[in-house]
């Protein structure tokens, strides 16, 4: 939804000329926007200034190394590589903001290229998040240990071991069924993964209750219906290549499950529904053979019907010949009384394909 | 079919063949209304005795009977969690569509999962052995299918769960 707040922005600014490189009259713009998990942002451009500015709040992982209201070196050099002709990292940020960057729509691309940089420079929240579950993962074997609490739309916790760094997810469904499919789907993840050929895989559990390591947080953020599911990250999770999909992993986590529990859903309404048509054609067996002189009477109706159908076709063919019948009357002009007996006499060619079937024989 | 389920739906069979002996009787407080007297129980001269028929605690049969309609009242076994929600589902979901079935009750007798009403119209207008075998073998598929309803849930979620652990690898 950012993304296509971000473009229309932008084709407000060029007035509707989007893939010219100046604009004809750049106008005032000031636009506050609102996004789910508490993410704000803000766009400003002026006349003054040939750039557009976009600051964005996001909430970001709290009581840990890093203070709440300033990202790290490493996400703003990973944001800087989004698109370095286009966006620009203003320092400091404006106000009540974590980031604000400086845009230079004239830079963008001529050709529709342009729409994927501005996909990018909208997905700069999603690159925040997880460049600092990245940072927090990356340093698994630090001794240090400490604990924040991720919060995009639904708050995760992170905590710091020694050798391990555990992932505790509080579940929250709106549905008591909700919670009881979700809750038969951790078990059988923990089921899963303690079997034998999934071992290098985090190990995962679940809890109705909160785990030790959430001892001392809010009551508010331990209230949960559907317990607690923790993953334990070790170091062989974060190598370099699976560090990207361990972060992706466990950034949707929620919408997997919440997914998950709504494609059940639809699956056990569709066999409801297959089986109710199942017995329904129990029941009808026993009306049907009541009902067998009713769909005699209805075929007897049938016949009737077809051999209407079959005497007008013969009136048809009747009217049919009388009418060609008529116009070979016109077409013969001169008309001479006894001609046509002659000429049906004489003039007609014989047809030697007889009604009772028998060959003329030749003469020897 | 298990020896004890056979003798639970025995002994249900049986004792409809004995109730099912309905006939039409307009109603004694109206004039010119027929109602079924069994949901009423307005004249105690016109009920039977209802008669409870229980497999286990968890699973029974109620039927009661009148002189122009039967009520039949099933609890299903529902073991866990999971089995409770969707055998609540599930009869909930043919209760609502009661008129496709023409004998089902839309409202389940209270303490009971699903119930039937069968009146001396239908006992004229369907075969009195097809409706009980009906109702037999919909006791017996109803288990059925709430035991292959949670062992499909179980077997998506194993698979959800290995493609979501995969990631990890």
């Amino acid at each position: 939804m950012f993304k296509v707040c971000l473009y229309r922005v932008r084709v407000k600014i060029f007035r509707g000329v989007p893939f010219h490189g100046s604009a004809e009259k750049p106008i005032e713009v000031d636009h506050h926007l609102y996004e789910f998990g508490s993410v704000e942002y803000y766009i400003k451009s002026s006349v003054s200034e040939p750039f557009t500015y976009l600051s964005i709040s996001t909430p970001l992982l709290s009581r840990g190394v890093f203070p709440s209201h300033r990202l790290s070196p490493c996400t703003l050099r990973t944001i800087r590589e989004i698109s370095s002709d286009v966006l620009d990292i203003v320092e400091p940020p404006t106000d009540g903001y974590q980031l604000t960057l400086r845009l230079d729509f004239s830079k963008l691309p001529h050709n529709k290229e342009s729409l994927k940089v501005i996909t990018e420079v909208s997905s700069v929240q999603a690159v925040i998040l997880s460049s600092q579950l990245k940072e927090r993962l990356q340093n698994v074997n630090s001794w240090d240990m400490s604990q924040g609490m991720y919060v995009i739309r639904e708050p995760f916790y992170v905590i710091r071991q020694p050798r391990k760094i555990v992932a505790v997810f509080p579940m929250r469904f709106k549905d008591h069924s909700d919670v009881i499919i979700a809750t038969s789907f951790f078990q059988e993840l923990m089921d899963v993964r303690s079997s034998g050929k999934w071992s290098k895989i985090p190990p995962c559990n679940w809890s109705p209750i909160p785990p030790p390591e959430l001892r001392g947080e809010l009551f508010e953020d331990l209230s949960t219906n559907g317990g607690f599911v923790s993953f334990d990250i070790s170091s062989h999770h974060v190598e370099v290549k699976r560090l990207d999909k361990t972060v992706w992993s466990l950034l949707n986590f929620h919408g997997y499950v919440k997914h998950h529990v709504k494609c059940t859903r639809g699956f056990i309404q569709r066999r409801m529904r297959r089986r109710m048509d199942s017995l329904v054609q129990v029941l009808e067996k026993s009306m049907i053979e009541n009902n067998e002189e009713i769909k005699r009477v209805k075929g007897w109706k049938k016949v009737k019907k077809w051999m209407k159908l079959t005497s007008k076709s013969k009136m048809i063919k009747g009217k049919y010949h009388d009418f060609t019948k008529k116009m070979k009357r016109i077409r013969f002009r001169v008309k001479i009384h006894g001609f046509g007996c002659f000429r049906r006499r004489w003039l007609t060619i014989a047809c030697f394909s007889s009604s009772v079937g028998y060959s003329k024989l030749k003469k020897h | 079919m298990a020896n004890p389920l056979k003798l639970y739906l025995t002994c249900v069979r049986n004792t409809l063949e004995a109730a099912l002996c309905l006939q039409n009787f307009p109603c004694q407080e109206v004039e010119r209304h027929n109602k079924p007297e069994v949901e009423l129980k307005t004249s105690p001269e016109l009920l039977l005795n209802p008669v409870l028929i229980c497999r286990n605690e968890a699973e029974k049969c109620l039927i009661e009977t009148s002189i122009n309609s039967l009520r039949i009242s099933l609890k299903v076994k529902q073991a866990d969690e999971l089995e409770n929600i969707l055998a609540k589902k599930f009869l909930r979901f043919l209760s609502m569509r009661a008129e496709a079935f023409q004998v089902l009750r839309r409202k389940p007798v209270q303490g009971y999962d699903i119930s039937f009403l069968i009146t001396n119209y239908h006992c004229e207008e369907m075969q009195k052995q097809k409706l009980i075998d009906f109702i037999v073998q919909f006791m017996e598929d109803i288990d059925k299918e709430i035991s292959e309803l949670k062992m499909s849930v179980s077997t998506r979620g194993r698979l959800v769960a290995s493609e979501f652990l995969k990631q990890f690898l």
